[in-house]
């Protein structure tokens, strides 16, 4: 199988990058960090194409898309690269939230649209999108996160029946807490790292929903049962969010 | 009579932003309005009692930059109540929509409305008792023909559902769902609803019924056909108008 990832150096990227040649399929990694994408070319030889695009720069991910059209067409297409900013909502710059919405949901909307759009998929292929389990609950001292990954569940969901048409299926991960520098860098102050899903953990849960083409994956106990109360008490979920992240934020991150 | 209050409304030069700003300036409120329009263009459809700022929100972070500019030249020190309305929609297969397409729903429909909420934060916490208001649309839950729009739309309804816990005692932050309104909007973008059009919500019920929900304050709240035969059914409006 081909596989395409964005964000493949880090976190569960990388973790999804990792399982996945060592099951044998051709991967083509997406990242902004050179070093780390040399670093998988060094590893892996022939079995991995890597190419460096700053998905927040609207001119290099549309060369990106031109360049990719040269490939054969992809089975999965994993647009997994994210970023967060987390702090009060009036303290973090403008361009910082204009930058996250680029990369959380303009980037996988035109790399969806683009890809699927000029039959850069197989037929009986999948496209995973990366939401969050925010979606369920609300996240003060992150809403224009909260914000982006909303804005991705829907697009997933609404472009399901024309991809279905065409053969394609999609996949939203609404993933909870994960152990990557990312969440590291977002949680408050004294949060318990080992309560968070390990990336490579995540990645078998990706995999497995991919094959078995489920449309959601809410990971694990936590993201389960958060999204049933999400359901049940919208506002006492967030106001419980409040509680447990935004009164403990310590530093602005962004 | 109640103080004047100082309300913004972007995307007030058409449809439910126009209804709205007519009816608040009327109410004799000091209200401005934004659009993408040139003010030379915009002549003629605005009231004199209503201040006129161009805006476009193709370009989310200069368009935040002009409105904060303008409002204080006008001399505002605070904000009562922001409408954020602005906003565009495209009908049609998703997989047609271009990357241009994409960039310009995400930019005017999410990006713009939070960069100015970003930038009116100020002027909202200034003032004791300040609403802002986000007009989402009942299709955020997913739309396989809006699929951009959609996704714009459940990005603002995250936004609010944050945020609304982030400023509770400061800003009553709302989101506001309307269903399918029979304005010009559907025109704009080259689809024609055709006789569905007939059954879309009507404008002025819909902005009545936004002014109404911004008193209550409660969000998300949504304004579809049941509410409109409620509307119907309250014994004020078989008297009125
Ligand atoms: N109509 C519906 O079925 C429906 C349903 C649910 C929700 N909504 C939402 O309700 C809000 C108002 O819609 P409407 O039906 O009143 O539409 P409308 O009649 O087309 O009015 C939209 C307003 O936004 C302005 N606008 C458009 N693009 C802009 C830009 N780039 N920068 C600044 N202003 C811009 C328009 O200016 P111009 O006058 O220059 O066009 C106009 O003043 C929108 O947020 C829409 O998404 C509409």
């Amino acid at each position: 199988m081909r596989v395409l990832i964005t964000g493949a150096v880090e976190g569960l990227g990388r973790a999804l990058c990792d399982q996945l040649l060592g099951n044998g399929h051709f991967v083509t990694a997406i990242d902004y960090n050179n070093e780390g994408l040399a670093e998988l070319d060094q590893i892996w030889g022939d079995k991995i194409s890597t190419i460096a695009a700053d998905l927040s720069d609207r001119a290099e991910l549309l060369n990106l898309l031109e360049k990719l059209k040269t490939d054969p067409p992809f089975d999965w297409v994993i647009l997994n690269a994210g970023i967060s900013a987390t702090g009060r909502f009036e303290d973090i710059p403008a361009n910082a939230y204009q930058k996250l919405l680029r990369i959380n949901t303009e980037a996988p909307m035109i790399m969806a649209a683009g890809l699927a759009g000029s039959n850069m998929i197989n037929k009986g292929g999948s496209i995973a999108f990366i939401s969050s389990l925010s979606h369920a609950t609300g996240y003060p001292g992150a809403s224009v996160y909260c914000a982006s990954k909303d804005a991705i569940s829907a697009y997933a969901k609404s472009i399901r029946p024309a991809c279905a048409k065409i053969g394609l299926h999609i996949l939203t991960v609404y993933p909870g807490p994960v152990r990557t520098n990312h969440a590291e860098r977002h949680a408050p102050k004294g949060a318990d790292a080992s309560k968070r899903m390990a990336p490579e953990v995540l990645a078998a849960h990706i995999v497995t929903a991919l094959k078995g083409k489920k449309c959601r994956l809410y990971p694990g106990g936590v993201a389960k049962l958060s999204r049933v109360l999400g359901k049940l008490a919208p506002n006492t979920m967030s106001r419980l969010m409040r509680k447990i992240i935004y009164e403990k934020l310590g530093t602005t991150r962004f | 009579m109640a103080e004047p209050r100082n309300i913004l409304i972007t995307g007030g030069t058409d449809g439910i932003g126009l209804k709205l700003a007519y009816t608040y300036a009327n109410g004799g409120n000091n209200v401005v309005v934004t659009g993408r329009r040139s003010a030379e263009d915009v002549k003629g459809l605005l009231a004199v009692n209503i201040t006129y700022i161009k805006a476009d929100q193709a370009a989310p972070d200069e368009a935040a930059n002009a409105i904060i500019r303008a409002l204080a030249k006008l001399g505002w020190h605070h904000c009562d109540l922001a409408i954020l309305n602005a906003g565009n929609g495209k009908a049609g297969d998703p997989l047609a929509e271009n990357s241009r397409d994409l960039i310009n729903r995400i930019d005017v429909n999410l990006t713009a409305p939070i960069l100015i909420s970003h930038a009116l934060e100020e002027l909202l916490m200034a003032s004791a008792n300040s609403k802002l208001v986000l007009i989402g649309s009942t299709s955020h839950r997913g739309a396989s023909n809006f699929a951009s729009y959609a996704a714009s739309k459940a990005g603002l309804n995250g936004f609010a559902r944050s945020l609304r816990e982030e400023w509770r005692g400061r800003v009553n932050v709302q989101i506001i769902h309307p269903g399918p309104i029979a304005t010009n909007m559907h025109d704009k973008a080259g689809f024609d609803p055709g006789i569905i059009k007939r059954i879309f919500l009507n404008p002025d019920f819909v902005a009545r019924t936004i002014i109404r929900k911004i008193k209550k304050g409660r969000s998300p709240t949504s304004i579809s056909f049941a509410a409109r035969i409620i509307d119907y059914l309250t014994l004020r409006n078989w008297f009125s108008s």
